[in-house]
Parts: C-alpha cells; structure tokens; sequence
C-alpha cells in the first residue's frame, strides 16, 4: 500500500513539475558539494539555475541523504557533481549507481580535478581518455598575469547550443582525450598550445621537448583535447565532463580577460546547464502510423507490392513554451528492414502540416516480418528511435490475377478437350449401332 | 467324408450367413474398441495433452482453422515462425488433417456438442484407428477372405508400429494417413479387379486426401505404377487394369495439384515422373493390344512390341532431357537419402540429425511387430502360391516397404500395414487348415502309410514353431486345390489340431500382452512431461511447460525466442513467442545461422542475436536430471549444420578433445567451452553442488569449478529441474562500450589506463 502510494505521490509530483518545469525532464537537481566549497563560491551559477526554475538541493558527498537512486527509482531529474577532491563518498555515490541513475534518464554534470578518485577513473568509461593524476592543464599563452594553469579558453563561435559569440572562458583543471565513441559531444576543445604537465615550472620543459621530437605522440596537448565534453547515452541522458570546478566560480565568472573584457564563464556554465539538463536539442517522437497512401487507418498487415505511407509526429522542446510539433528537420530517414534495410528513404517533412513527416513507398517484393526504422542520431541533438514491426504476406488465394492473356494456349486447350469430349460423347451416344462389337476394344483407347 | 470332430447339419446357409455376419459385426466393434481403447494410455497415464513437437503446430493451425474458417487458414501468414522470414503457412502445410478436424469440431458443434478442439485432436488418431482397422480389414478380405480381413484388422488395431504414430494425443499427418493408405490401396485393388471407372475415381479422391494429408502420399504414387508395370511386364495387361489406372491416374494428379504445397509437382519432379511414365506405357500398350486384335500377322506383332520398347526408351529418355534441361526437378536430397543411409550425413546434416530419419534397428523390428515380424514372409509366400493380380500388389508392397523400413525408423509405419495383412493371411491359412474338421480319406493300405508320414512330418513341424508348419504347408502343394481333389493329404484326429491351434492361440496372447505392454510403457509418452520412477512411484516431470507458461506470462509479446529448432512448434504452441527456427525445417541457412549462433563464442554470437532481434535464447539442460535428450548431446549436429554453411568459421574437429573425445569437463577443447551453447547449459551449474563435484548426469563427468561466465546474456529463469534454461540477451550498452567491458565496469574491476589516440602518424 505504501509503496504504491509513494509511486501516485511521485508521479503527482513529477507531473506537477513537469508543468512548470524549464527543462524536459523535470527540475529537481541534485548538487554534491565537496566540504572544502559552499554555496557561496558558485552563487553565479546556482542561482541562475534557480531563477531558470530549477529546485535545487544541496548535500555533502558523505552525506547519507537525499539518495541518488531510492528503491530503484532515481530521487532527481539532474545531479551536479561538485566534488572532485572528495576521495570518499557515501554508500550511495559511487560509479555504478551514477551510471545506473544516468541509464534512468537523470542528467549530470561532472566536475574534475587533477587528484585521483573514483569519479576520476569513471571518465574511463565514457572513452573519455584522462592524463595521469596530477598533471593539469598550462598553457603559456597569451601573455598574462595569471598563473600557466589559469587559462583564458575561447569559446567556438558557431556550435549547436552554445551562445553564439560567448567571450572567452577562464578555465584550470586537466584535459581529457576523446576515445572514438560516436556519443562523445566535444564542447570545448583545449587551446592549441595548451599541454597537460605535472608542473608548471619552466624547468621540466624537456619532458614535453622529448614529446615534441616524437611527434607529440602521447602528450596530452593540443587542440584536439576536450576540458568540456559532453556525452550522451543511447536513450539520450546526458552527462557532461568539465576538466576543472573553477570553471563554474564566481571568481572566474567576475575575473576579467587579458584583454580586459568581462570573462564568459556565466553565460558558458549557463549554456552548458541547459544542454545538459535537456533544455535544448530536445526531440521527440510522439507517433509513428503506417497506412496504405489511400487510406488512413493502419493496417494489421501489408501485402507485398503496395503503396504504403510511414507517418512520424515529431516535436521539439522550448524551454519557454515546452513542447511543440517541429518540421525543422530536414535528414530524416526510414528504413524498411527485414535483416537487412530493403528500402531506405527520406522521411520529408509535410508542408502543410507541422511536425508531421511523411514517405510513401512501394513494398518490396518480398514477404516477411518487417520494421520501419527510424533511428535519427545527431551530436548534440537527442537521439530519434522508433520500430515499427508489420508483417508483409504474399497476395491472398483470390488476390491473383483471375485471367492472363499469356495462359491463352492452355484455356484453349482445357476448352477445346472439354468440347471434344462432348462432341465424342454425343457421337457415340446418338450413333448408330454399328459399332457395338469394338465398343470395348475403341473405349479403351 | 471322415471328420475330426462333427459339425451340426440341420443350420441352413442362410442361418450360417447371417450368424457369421453378425460375429463379424461383433468382432469388428471389440476390434475397433480395443484399437481406441489401448491408444488412451497416454491421456489416462498422463492427461489430455497434444504430444511431442510436429503435433503442436498441427493443434496450433487446427485453433486458426476452427476460430477463422477455412479461408483465413489458407491465406494465414504466420508472422511468428521463423522470424523475421515468416511463414506463409497455408500454402507450406499439408492442410488434411487441420480440415478433418475442423470438419469434425464444426459438426459436433452443429449438433451442440460444445466439445474443445483440442479434444477433437487428442483423441482424433484413436479414432482413426479404428477407420485403418476396417481398411485394413477391406483390403485383406481382397487378398483372402473375411476371416483373414478381421485378423487383419485386429493386428493393425493393436500392433505397437501403427500405435507409435497414433496413440491418442499424437496429432500428426500420420495419424490420418494411414487409414487413407490403406483405403486407397484398398479402391485400387477393387479398381483394377473389376475394371471399375467409380473405384478408380473413388481411389482418386482418396488418393487426394491422402495428397492433402501427408507428405507419404508420393508412397501411393509410386506403389501403383510399379504394380501396373510389374503386371504389364508379367503379361497380365488387362483392359480393367487400363481403366483402373487411368482413371486413378488423370483424377488424381489432376485432385492433387489443387493441394497448394504440391502444386505443379506432379508433372515436374522426379518422384513423380514414374507414374507418369506408366500411364504413358499403359496407353501404348493399349493401343498395341488394340491392334492386335485387329491384325493377325505375327511379324507385325513383333513390329509393334519392338515399337513399344522404342517408344518406351524414347519416353525415358525425354524424362532424363527434361531432367537435364531443368523443367522437371531432379530427385531431391531427401530421395538420395533413401538409397544410401550415408548420404544425409555427409550432405544433408539436417535431415540425418533428426533421429526417426536413422536406419532401424534390428530390435525394433521385434519391439513394433512382434510375431508378426515372422508371420510375414509365410503370409508373402502364401501369396506367390496363388499370386492373383492383387497379390502382385502385397509383394511389391513387402519388398519396397521393407526396404524402406530398414533404411529409416520412421518407415516402420509404412510397412506395419503389410505385415498385418500378410501375417493376418498366414495365421489365418493356419487356422482354415487346422480347424477344418476334414480328415483325409483312408482308402487302401498304400495311403494309410502316406497319409501316416504325412502325419509324422506334420506333428513335429506343429511342435517346433508356426513358421515350421507354414512352411511345411506351403511346400505340400495348392491348397485351393485340394478341396476339388478328393482330399490327399491333411490333418487326423483333435490332438494335433488343438496343439498346433493352442500353440497359435498362444502366440496371438503374447502378442496382446507385448502390445498393451510397448504402448503403456514406450509408447504413450508425451515428452512434453516427462515420467521417473523411482522409491516413491512415479514422478511427472514438467519443465517443459513450467518455462514455455513463464515464457507466456512474463515477456513481452513480440519477444523473439532463439531455440535450436526441435522446440520451435512448442514454443510457438505453449509459449506463443515468435521463434527463429521451428520443426519445419525449410531454411537451412536459417538453421544453420542458429546453430552458428549457439557454437560460437558470446562475441561473435552476439552480433547475429542482435541482427535477429532475439530477446530471449531457450537452451535444454539434461546434466542435472539425467534427461539425455539435452541440447549438447545433440550439439554436434549444431556444429555440423553450421559447418555445412560457414566452414571458415565452425569446424567440427575442434569441439573435441585432441584424443578425439567429445568432453564437457575439463578436458573440453577450449573452442566448445567458449561456445555459448556450453555456457548457457553450465552457466552456474557448478553453485548447486556448493563445494562437491559437479556431475553432469547425462554424460558422466564433472564439470570444472568456475563455471562459465556471460558477458552477453542473462540468466532469466531455469526450470525447477534445469530443464530449460532460459536466458535473456542484453540490449546495447547505453554507454556505447562492448557489453564484456561494461559487465566488468559493474563488477568494479579497474580498466586499464590507455595513451591519447594517435591521429597522425609519427614524423620518425
């Protein structure tokens, strides 16, 4: 009874948050802060979180409570994890149940820090390739006043979710290596002369020397390294790596740029919170139809060789507005498949109509279970999956062609037989008895 | 006349007529009573229940016939066989005996008897037990007489080869198409005796029943030609064999291609071509009889018969150009098979792995006939003596059917019909001559001394064995002759009559006993529940459909099954899941992906799960029951089909041991312990034994201590015997790593660190 009634509570709750919340997922945010940080270092950041609607709770990493997953059931939509110091953590925090609540659909941000922990090791598992514990990212360029750690990063100018024209962030932590996981979104590349390094005195230089005669081969340095990464599941929760937790500080936010220039670390940590608690590139699928072009009901099978037509409803999510249909996709595709794809076509958007996509096909010649696929995976962008499975039968027993022009020489041969059997039969019922004797003998034949 | 023992004298025939019609009557109904009766064993030892695999589908169409009508049937698409191919079932089934069934459910619900249809199949081959006993007794009355025909009857009622196919629960083509065997035999022994039009078009409709029943009806099509042939190669053309095999032939071939599963195959494949042939010959040879009568010039004769073998090697010879030329299919793997019992397993694994398609073996001969097994050459030798045209019919039928019957166990069924008949014709000249109470005339002294020698030859032959006699009997001259001669030879006085009859009477009680004993024991099982004896009494063993209702209960609908194919129609039938493979074998690459899947490795397994969308992979697990009928015993075929289709990739040497042993324990090539078909019947086998041996029953060994792992899959439920194990296959790692890392990740085992990826190449 219990039980049942905490899920009523919950469901209540979530759909009441749904309601109001910004993101799509729902707003109730989790936030580990290590002992050593309090609130006060990211007021920036987390009270814009709360002005957005976001319902935040704050708890240590030994802290026994709120849980992150209570009886199997995630406890929140969203986890900040600022701790990237903590060695230790409560029975409940660990690699496993953050993977766990991430496959639930809860959304997190992950903060790092050159020390070694278990957060630390589970970049691992998100092909997030990590420097050996204690080499931060330096950088000596440009010329400034901070120390080689404290890095001023520029934003890319056109990305997918990030304000367009984002002045340059201050950034220290370590970098990380892309491994080749197609659900890896790169947000922020390290710069160009950047390098990972157990110090930052001029003195060992000829270490990173060594490297460069080598090609640079095994350095963590360049710009193909990520300090801001993102990464996806399949069922599109979202997590994202940031390299160092001063990133999202009031003092880098208020730091001024060498150039002078206020820094973009709010504005960045902003876009940064919205893409990954699902605020933007959010899709989804509210329906797929599949009916014969004439008709609108589907059916329960198909016959091989008709025109069918494969529907998709698709939306997108404002987090002004919420939900509305959406045709700005433009690459859909669908695949009829059985094994392997048979037809594979462009799922257009229809003019008229938002949020509705249509293709129409002619089936394969070609019985069998088939599905419609549509599986739309673009970075950045929430993953589409649908499958439709309808079965394709040959034509029914009466669903032949009655008469064919090419079986002319047989019906003339049925009929022809057929009238000489008759014409014989007649003869030799109305003839004359002459013949009597070799009826017998002329029967046989 | 002498007689033994006297007969009353003041009975008119009429009287005699009547009184033995209705002892037919009577006989006829205990016969019929008996044939049903030992045939429900299996429903009061066990339950109501449809038996073994193939008898599933047949029950599973028969529920689509009776709820969607006979059209639906026809078109009826099975989404759920063989997925993701699908099944056009209505045109790949021989549809005889859903429609029998379907006819009978329909009109015992017209008469408003609510009766369940599964009922209707349960007990339908009982039933039509009965129907082959009255076939049988018509077709021997043909050979014989009635006498003969009811002992006849009574041999195929309870005879253990016919019961195996037919006890009740058994829902198989089988179980029909015997009686229709027997009965088309029967019209196309009445046709070509009386050179009836109606009885050859009566063998013609059943013939097509037959077509519309069982795959066996190519039986039937070759049985008759050969017989017609042999009889035009004896000399003894007729114009009532012409009119009985034209009319059988032209409406029946023609009846047959309305079945959709045989279609065009009567004019196009080999197995046909014989009748088409003699049907061929059969009008040349009319038309050289008709000019005979008409010509009385003896060359001519000559002329026209060596026109006829012309013409019949000219005919060959366009049946082996078309052959070539491709419009008539060759002879098929399966015909092959027939003629050397090696063939199927060097090219065709998956029609020797099916174990009723292995050579027989000489017990079962005893086991299924018993006596008759013996009876049945003195009742072929019987038939040479007279060797009217039907007993032409008998010995052919002896030959090719025994023939048969020892090249394939499941052939036995062909022949038990035969050996009835001939046996019932050799008990029953036994007891014609031994209960006859004629005594052979003494006359003078010469004939005393004859007929005493003949006495003294019988009584010993009559002590050693029926066979004995028979053939002593046989030798001594016709026996139709000897009621027109004054009687010869024959048997005195009571005493030798009464042992030898006592002596068969005893054989015939054995027979009834080793009968009602084969069919309680071997015969009635349904292998869907299993029975032990053991301290206790007998035990019911239900695995099977303990998983199969967890299956149903507990998965989604459309959640694909992987099984290797014997369980295919079960699960479709008790589980109602699709299923990849199933007992139709049609596909062999589908099979033999299955069986790929089940002997490679998780890794390479895993992606061909994935490409099937299988949810769920259903493995049967004997090590720990003992049941020896598991999937790794019968593994090796798994191998062998995959081998058959990827030979790169699956060899079946390395599933041995380097001494050439097939093992399980730890001696087991590494390739069969990495095979997933070993993981998932050992996976955690060795936690039941806690810290003692873990003994696979079955095969006698232990299994070595860590059992295997699984990366890729998950156990889901494993019956209350480890029967069946059922595991469930993992969906993609959300977080896109290989399911073996990922496993390891929720272990809390530590990765090893790794380099930067290098991008370009190093400018050294």
């Amino acid at each position: 009874m219990l039980p049942s009634l905490g899920a009523v509570c919950l469901s209540l709750f979530s759909l009441f948050s749904a309601i109001r919340a910004r993101s799509s997922t729902g707003d109730s945010v989790l936030v580990l802060l290590q002992p050593n940080l309090s609130r006060d270092n990211f007021t920036i950041f987390f009270d814009n979180l709360e002005k957005q609607g976001y319902d935040l709770t704050f708890r240590a990493p030994k802290a026994e409570t709120p849980r992150i997953i209570e009886d199997d059931v995630p406890g929140f939509n969203h986890i900040i994890l600022f701790a990237p110091d903590s060695k230790n953590f409560a029975q409940d925090v660990t690699p496993q149940s953050l993977v766990t609540a991430l496959n639930a659909g809860t959304n997190l941000i992950v903060a790092l820090s050159p020390k070694q922990t278990p957060i630390f090791t589970l970049a691992s598992e998100f092909s997030l390739i990590l420097p050996p514990p204690g080499t931060p990212l330096i950088s000596h360029f440009p010329a400034r006043d901070t120390p080689p750690g404290v890095i001023p990063v520029s934003v890319p100018p056109v990305h997918p979710f990030l304000t367009p024209n984002t002045p340059p962030i201050w950034f220290s932590g370590i970098p990380f290596a892309h491994g080749n996981n197609p659900l890896l979104v790169p947000i922020l590349h390290a710069p160009a002369e950047s390098f990972a390094s157990d110090t930052d005195s001029d003195a060992s230089a000829d270490v990173v020397f060594d490297y460069a005669e080598r090609g640079g081969e095994g350095l963590w340095a360049g710009s193909s390294l990520g300090i801001v990464t993102g990464f996806q599941t399949r069922d599109s929760a979202r997590i994202t790596w940031v390299g160092g937790l001063e990133l999202f500080s009031d003092e880098y936010a208020n730091k001024p740029l060498p150039s002078g220039d206020k820094s973009g670390n709010a504005q960045f940590a902003r876009d940064v919170a919205a893409w990954t608690f699902h605020e933007k590139l959010v899709l989804r699928i509210d329906s797929t139809t599949h009916h014969l072009v004439n008709e609108t009901e589907p059916r329960e099978h198909y016959t091989i060789n008709e025109n069918i037509a494969f529907e998709a409803h698709i939306s997108r999510y404002d987090p002004e507005s919420g939900w509305a249909p959406y045709s700005g996709l433009h690459d859909l595709q669908v695949d009829f498949t059985m094994l392997d794809p048979h037809i594979r076509t462009a799922l257009l958007p229809v003019s008229d109509e938002p949020g509705l996509y249509r293709a129409s096909f002619r089936l394969p010649d070609r019985h069998g279970v088939f599905k419609f696929v549509l599986d739309y995976r673009r970075r950045g962008w929430t993953s589409l999956q649908s499958s439709t499975t309808v079965p394709v039968v040959p034509p029914r027993h009466d669903g032949y062609p009655r008469f064919l022009s090419a079986a002319w020489p047989y019906y003339t041969g049925a009929i022809s037989t057929s009238v000489g059997f008759l014409l014989f039969a007649t003869l030799w019922l109305a003839g004359d008895d002459k013949g009597v004797k070799k009826g017998k003998s002329a029967k046989t034949e | 006349m002498p007689k033994a023992y006297p007969l009353p004298t003041d009975l008119s025939p009429a009287t005699v007529a009547n009184t033995a019609s209705l002892v037919r009557i009577v006989a006829f109904a205990f016969i019929s009573g008996a044939a049903i009766a030992s045939r429900l064993f299996a429903v009061i030892n066990f339950e109501s229940i449809i038996h073994e695999f193939d008898p599933w589908f047949n029950y599973r169409a028969t529920r689509v016939l009776a709820s969607k009508g006979f059209y639906e049937f026809w078109n009826w698409f099975d989404p759920t066989a063989w997925y993701p191919l699908g099944r056009v079932v209505g045109g790949t089934i021989y549809p005889g005996l859903m429609a029998t069934s379907g006819v009978i459910y329909n009109l015992l619900h017209s008469l408003h008897l609510p009766v369940d249809i599964r009922n209707v199949c349960v007990l339908l081959a009982p039933g039509f037990s009965a129907l082959t006993a009255w076939a049988t007794y018509m077709f021997t009355k043909e050979m014989k007489d009635e006498s003969a025909g009811l002992l006849a009857a009574a041999f195929i009622g309870i005879v253990p080869g016919y019961i195996s196919r037919s006890v009740a629960g058994s829902y198989d083509n089988e179980a029909i198409a015997i009686f229709l065997l027997m009965f088309t035999f029967f019209l196309w022994i009445k046709a070509m005796k009386q050179g009836s039009a109606l009885y050859g078009t009566l063998a013609a409709v059943f013939y097509f029943y037959m077509v519309a029943a069982w795959g066996g009806y190519a039986f039937i099509t070759n049985m008759i030609p050969l017989h017609a042939l042999a009889l035009t190669l004896m000399g003894r053309f007729t114009n009532r064999l012409y009119v009985g095999y034209s009319s059988w032939y032209a409406i029946g071939t023609l009846a047959s291609m309305q079945v959709p599963f045989v279609g065009f195959q009567p004019v196009r494949t080999s197995e046909h071509m014989g009748a088409l042939g003699v049907f061929g010959l059969l009008q040349i040879v009319a038309f050289v009889e008709l000019v005979r009568s008409h010509v009385s010039s003896k060359q001519f004769q000559q002329l026209l018969f060596s026109g006829v073998i012309a013409a019949g090697i000219l005919g060959t010879l366009a049946i082996v150009g078309l052959t070539y030329n491709g419009s008539i299919a060759p002879w098929t793997g399966r015909f092959y098979s027939l003629w050397d019992t090696g063939y199927a397993k060097k090219y065709i694994p998956i029609i020797a792995s099916v174990s009723e398609h292995q050579p027989t073996a000489w017990p079962s001969f005893f086991m299924d006939l018993h006596f008759l097994i013996f009876l049945f050459p003195a009742g072929v030798v019987l038939c040479f003596k007279q060797l009217r045209d039907e007993h032409v019919f008998v010995i052919i039928y002896a030959l090719v059917a025994s023939y048969f019957a020892g090249v394939m166990v499941r052939l036995m069924l062909t022949l038990t019909p035969i050996v009835c008949v001939s046996a019932a014709v050799a008990l029953s000249s036994v007891f014609d001559t031994y209960i006859d109470p004629t005594e052979p005339e003494v006359s003078d002294g010469d004939k005393v001394d004859a007929s005493k020698k003949d006495k003294s030859a019988a009584t010993p032959a009559s002590g050693a064995s029926v066979v004995g006699l028979l053939t002593e009997m046989v030798t001594s001259g016709p026996s139709t002759t000897k009621k027109a001669k004054p009687t010869q030879r024959g048997i005195f006085g009571l005493d030798t009559r009464a042992a030898v009859i006592v002596n068969a009477l005893g054989m015939l009680l054995f027979f009834v006993m080793h009968c009602t004993w084969v069919t309680s024991v071997a015969y009635s099982s349904p292998s869907v529940v299993l029975a032990s004896h053991n301290q206790d009494g007998l035990q019911l063993i239900d695995d099977f459909r303990e998983a199969y209702y967890w299956l149903r209960q507990n998965t989604p609908k459309d959640a694909v099954v992987m099984s290797w194919w014997d369980y295919g129609y079960q699960i479709a039938g008790m589980a109602d899941r699709p299923t990849l493979v199933d007992n139709n074998t049609w596909n062999n690459t589908h099979i033999a992906t299955v069986g790929k899947a089940m002997s490679s490795s998780e890794e390479v397994a895993y992606p061909i799960l994935r490409k099937h969308d299988v949810d769920y992979v259903l493995v049967i697990f004997g090590g720990m029951i003992g049941y020896s009928g598991d999937d790794i015993n019968k593994f090796l075929w798994m191998v062998r089909i995959a081998q058959g289709v990827w030979p790169d990739e699956i060899q079946e040497p390395r599933y041995f041991t380097p001494q050439g042993d097939y093992r399980v324990d730890d001696q087991a090539s590494p390739t069969m312990k990495n095979s997933l078909m070993y993981k998932l019947s050992y996976y955690r086998f060795p936690e039941l034994f806690g810290g003692g041996h873990a003994q696979d029953r079955v095969r006698g060994q232990m299994i070595a201590k860590p059992g295997p792992s699984l990366d890729y899959l998950d156990e889901a439920f494993t019956s209350e015997n480890w029967i069946v194990r059922i595991y469930q296959v993992k969906k993609d790692d959300p977080l896109g790593r290989d399911l073996k890392s990922a496993n390891a990740f929720d272990q809390g085992k530590k990765r090893k660190r790794t380099r930067p990826p290098v991008r370009r190449r190093s400018l050294a």
